[in-house]
């Protein structure tokens, strides 16, 4: 199994640049996420990889092997498409023997293999059926299946998961994990869903307007977001434009609409720049009045504007003077310990994790 | 432009080539040298407007332009008369044997319209059934011969286009759409009107301006029920064969006018359609009225009566055909004395036009699928052109291409006329965009995943187009080939001009016996006709229903 090398790929269409110059270096093994809005080139550069879409500049590499103008058919890439792309006139088996066939595999060995291969998805026992019997999920498993028997250098998934219901989609997502891991092959997964990227990843590669903004373990782009795009787009967050105030010592302090904010001091956050802070809602804490707080938190006093019981954590927004309010999630769910509206409470949080992004970056 | 002849797509740029060249070879330059002819002199070829004065000048030549298009125009008024409202209450009310209302009301549309001429003349000509009957009650009737009997055969035999057309945009309206109207504090009436009906114009319209061209470029009905008034593809049939005297410098001008009158309707209709394409989008299904008791059963009547009206003069040539008969007197009496004379003495014809419905149907399969596959995946500057060339024949008329084909085919190192092939291609060139047009239909419902999955399993994108994508399509290309065959053996247009001795065709034969009132052997090919496009119709209604109903 070979590791993937991309090298300043571009692609354009018309005036639209839908892949921007993008280098991405995939290990063997690895599983591997686009991740981005709709727009962002994700599938763009997916279908590149595939070789259904040439590229302007740069190179593609399965390990060793560069496979830009290779035609897709000789790429030895297994790909699983957003609908199935099940063939319907062909039964199960069929579907999945179709790459051996034009592979000249004998007939006894292609028989072998896909039974192996629906053995792996699950689907014993439905080799006869045509594909308008199945369901979604079924249908799915056909495709995975039908792109693993060929034994592909790579795997490509085109958003696999989004025609399907939500349940299923986290079942599904669980499986093509384990599948993955099991066969150790390299798969490089597109979609738009934050949290199954986050779920499913070795790595995430975040995109925005075809340029891969970050690219990290999910925790790295979760935690240690890249930008105020990615912090943004992953999970939620408080974002807010605001302005420095002061900075010395290890403490900036900016403030939006009259409210304080304690950051952690880095480099461009100088007395009057325009930055944005994002801070995650978990990373507040939320206590009574009159309790301590330890040492390196910024403190807060806000008061409860609603709040939202989801079990087995509470979402309370909080405000403040001037229409700034903070999103704050507490998984301190206990009865008791539920702030009422119009409340008054102390808000705090260790000011590294409140992330700065200078506003006047390039776009 | 550079990436035209990579071998990636080295294949379909030729393939789009090629047919691009057969329509410029068989289609435009036959066309050009009517137009260039029009400007000739008959006896030298030098340049002349001689023609066009003359066509100006004579009553008849002039008047032949503002009857085809009056009357066309009429008929298009009086389809939309009749087919509206009918679309409204088969899509919206809840009437009994919806599925029998839209299968029966395509019939028309299959069947020739000359056909349903000659049956009018069976019931209202002078010596009519009907005829005689309404003068017995003391009414002053003389026939429906005339500008009246052409519009009525053009109204119910082309009304289908209209009827199917609103259908399916009265039933792409959304209900949500028509809720919101209401809810928005308009009434159900000024809803509909304002709401509904825009939505639903853009299909009326492209179907009046289908009857429109249909009804300018017909040849044989204007022949059959028109008793001697001027029509322009029938007056340039005349001039260009005429026994007495011939005028080819005349035919080639009439020609040049009728393509400017179909080429600005169908341009028109283009026109309007690009600003307009938001029929699709919809998702639910309209509300549906339920009728009770009497309104029920009265709307569901109605509808019926409307949708069979147009059929009886082909049940009318059904019986007929049956009966004895002496040159135009009918004697009600059974007999098989029309068939056994179509069968001994005209076995010929009628293997004609299935010979060459068949091999038409075929050409038009193998270069019209293809086409339609490069229209829809494989867009490109030669794709554009493709598109273009494929529209052209819906602009020339079947006498025109007929006249066109002649004298390009006359001399030169390609000879064809007077053999069967200048038929076969004139049908293809006819019937082929109709082909295209499906086939790309189909495929634009497509999943082009589908063709993507077998590339990346390892299937050339050549064996993918076979092994996937033609099977896929395989039954809407089987519906529509089997529509192509049953509307050529009843073309006329073209066959009237092309035909020679050996090679007449069923539609030509009939037509002649119209003509001279050998109203037997006309019922005989009539009804060998009706049944030769109603199996294979109701073959494709039972086994393709759902590809089927995206062909209309």
């Amino acid at each position: 199994m070979p590791g993937i090398s991309i090298r300043n790929v571009t692609k354009r269409f018309g005036d639209l640049v839908a892949a921007n110059n993008i280098s991405l270096e995939i290990e063997k093994g690895e599983f591997f996420t686009l991740l981005g809005p709709s727009g962002c080139g994700k599938t763009t550069l997916l279908r590149c990889i595939a070789g259904f879409l040439d590229h302007e500049g740069g190179q593609i590499l399965f390990g060793d092997r560069r496979v830009d103008g290779i035609p897709t058919h000789k790429r030895g890439v297994g790909m699983v498409f957003q609908n199935y792309a099940v063939f319907p006139h062909l039964s199960v088996q069929d579907n999945v023997k179709y790459g051996l066939k034009a592979r000249r595999v004998p007939a006894r060995e292609q028989a072998e293999r896909a039974s192996q291969a629906l053995a792996l998805v699950r689907l014993e026992g439905l080799e006869d059926r045509l594909p308008n019997q199945l369901s979604g999920g079924q249908l799915q498993r056909v495709a995975i299946a039908r792109a693993l028997v060929i034994e592909p250098e790579v795997l490509l998934m085109d958003e696999p998961l989004s025609n399907l219901d939500a349940k299923l989609r986290v079942e599904m997502r669980g499986e093509i994990r384990l599948l993955q891991q099991k066969m150790g092959i390299t798969t490089i997964y597109v979609t738009h869903d934050q949290e199954e990227a986050l779920s499913i990843s070795d790595r995430i590669a975040v995109m925005e307007y075809g340029i891969v903004r970050q690219v990290g373990k999910p925790w790295e782009v979760y935690v240690q977001p890249g930008d105020a795009f990615v912090a943004g787009f992953i999970g939620t967050t408080n974002m807010f434009d605001s302005e420095i105030k002061t900075s010395e010592g290890g403490l900036a302090i900016a403030q939006c609409g009259g409210v304080s904010f304690g950051l952690s001091r880095s480099d461009g956050v100088a007395q009057g720049s325009q930055i944005q802070i994002a801070l995650r809602p978990e990373a507040i804490t939320i206590r009574d009045i009159e309790e301590p707080v330890p040492d390196g938190h910024w403190v807060l006093e806000g008061e409860i504007i609603r709040f939202e019981y989801l079990g087995s954590m509470i979402k309370y927004e909080v405000g403040f003077s001037e229409n700034v309010t903070l999103l704050v999630v507490s998984y301190d769910a206990e009865p008791a310990k539920i702030k009422n509206v119009g409340q008054r409470v102390k808000l705090s949080y260790p000011i590294e994790r409140a992330k700065t992004f200078r506003k006047d970056r390039p776009q | 432009m550079k990436n035209i002849f990579q071998s990636k797509n080295l294949f379909w740029n030729l393939t789009a080539l090629l047919i691009f060249i057969a329509v410029i070879y068989f289609l435009v330059v036959p066309v050009s040298s009517v137009l260039v002819g029009s400007f000739q002199t008959e006896e030298d070829g030098a340049w002349t407007l001689k023609n066009f004065l003359s066509f100006v000048k004579y009553r008849t030549y002039w008047k032949s332009l503002a009857n085809s298009v009056g009357v066309s125009l009429a008929a298009s008024v009086l389809t939309i008369v009749m087919a509206v409202p009918l679309a409204f209450m088969v899509s919206r009310w809840n009437l009994k044997g919806k599925p029998f209302i839209i299968a029966l009301s395509t019939i028309p549309l299959m069947l020739p319209s000359f056909i349903s001429a000659f049956a009018w003349i069976i019931l209202l000509g002078r010596a009519g059934i009907v005829s005689e009957l309404i003068r017995s009650l003391g009414i002053p009737f003389d026939s429906i011969y005339g500008y009246f009997g052409v519009v009525m055969v053009f109204t119910v035999q082309f009304y289908p286009y209209v009827f199917l057309m609103t259908l399916s945009g009265f039933n792409s309206v959304d209900e949500s759409i028509e809720e919101v109207g209401r809810s928005l504090g308009t009434g159900p009436v000024k809803t509909f009107i304002k709401v509904s009906m825009p939505l639903v114009l853009p299909g009326i319209l492209s179907g009046t301006l289908l009857v429109f061209m249909t009804a300018v470029e017909n040849f044989g009905v204007p022949m059959v029920i028109g008793e001697q008034k001027p029509f322009l593809a029938v007056q340039a049939y005349m001039e260009f064969t005429s026994d007495i005297g011939q005028h080819p410098g005349m035919a080639y001008a009439l020609s040049v006018v009728l393509i400017m009158v179909t080429m600005t309707s169908l341009m028109a209709q283009r026109y309007y359609l690009r600003k307009r394409n938001f029929i699709q989008s919809a998702r639910g299904r309209p509300e549906i009225k339920e009728l009770r008791g009497w309104a029920r059963r009265f709307a569901t009547g109605y509808c019926f009566t409307v949708v069979l009206i147009p059929l009886i003069p082909f049940f009318v040539a059904l019986v007929i055909s049956f009966l004895e008969m002496r040159g135009p007197v009918i004697h009600p009496n059974f007999s098989l004395q029309n068939y056994s004379y179509a069968f001994s003495h005209m076995a010929r014809p009628i293997f004609n036009s299935y010979f060459l419905a068949t091999v038409a149907t075929l050409i038009s399969v193998v270069i019209g699928v293809p086409a339609g596959y490069i229209l829809t995946r494989r867009r490109s500057s030669i794709g554009d052109g493709l598109d273009f060339a494929i529209m052209l024949p819906f602009t020339i008329a079947g006498t025109v291409l007929g006249i066109a084909l002649i004298v390009m085919f006359n001399t030169g190192f390609l000879v064809l006329t007077g053999t069967w092939m200048i038929l076969a291609l004139s049908y293809t060139i006819r019937k082929m965009p109709f082909i295209a047009r499906s086939s790309s239909s189909i495929l634009y419902q497509l999943d082009p995943a589908m063709e993507e999955a077998s590339i990346s399993l390892g299937v050339n994108p050549m064996k993918t187009f076979f092994k996937i994508t033609i099977r896929l399509m395989s039954g809407g290309i089987i519906a529509g080939a089997i529509l192509t065959w049953v509307t050529t053996i009843s073309e006329l247009s073209s066959t009237i001009v092309l035909q020679t001795p050996g090679w007449s065709t069923m539609t030509v034969e009939m037509f002649q016996g119209i003509l001279s009132d050998d109203m037997g052997m006309a019922s005989a090919f009539a009804s060998i006709l009706i049944v030769s496009a109603i199996v294979p119709l109701l073959i494709i209604i039972g086994r393709f229903k759902e590809e089927g109903s995206s062909l209309f």
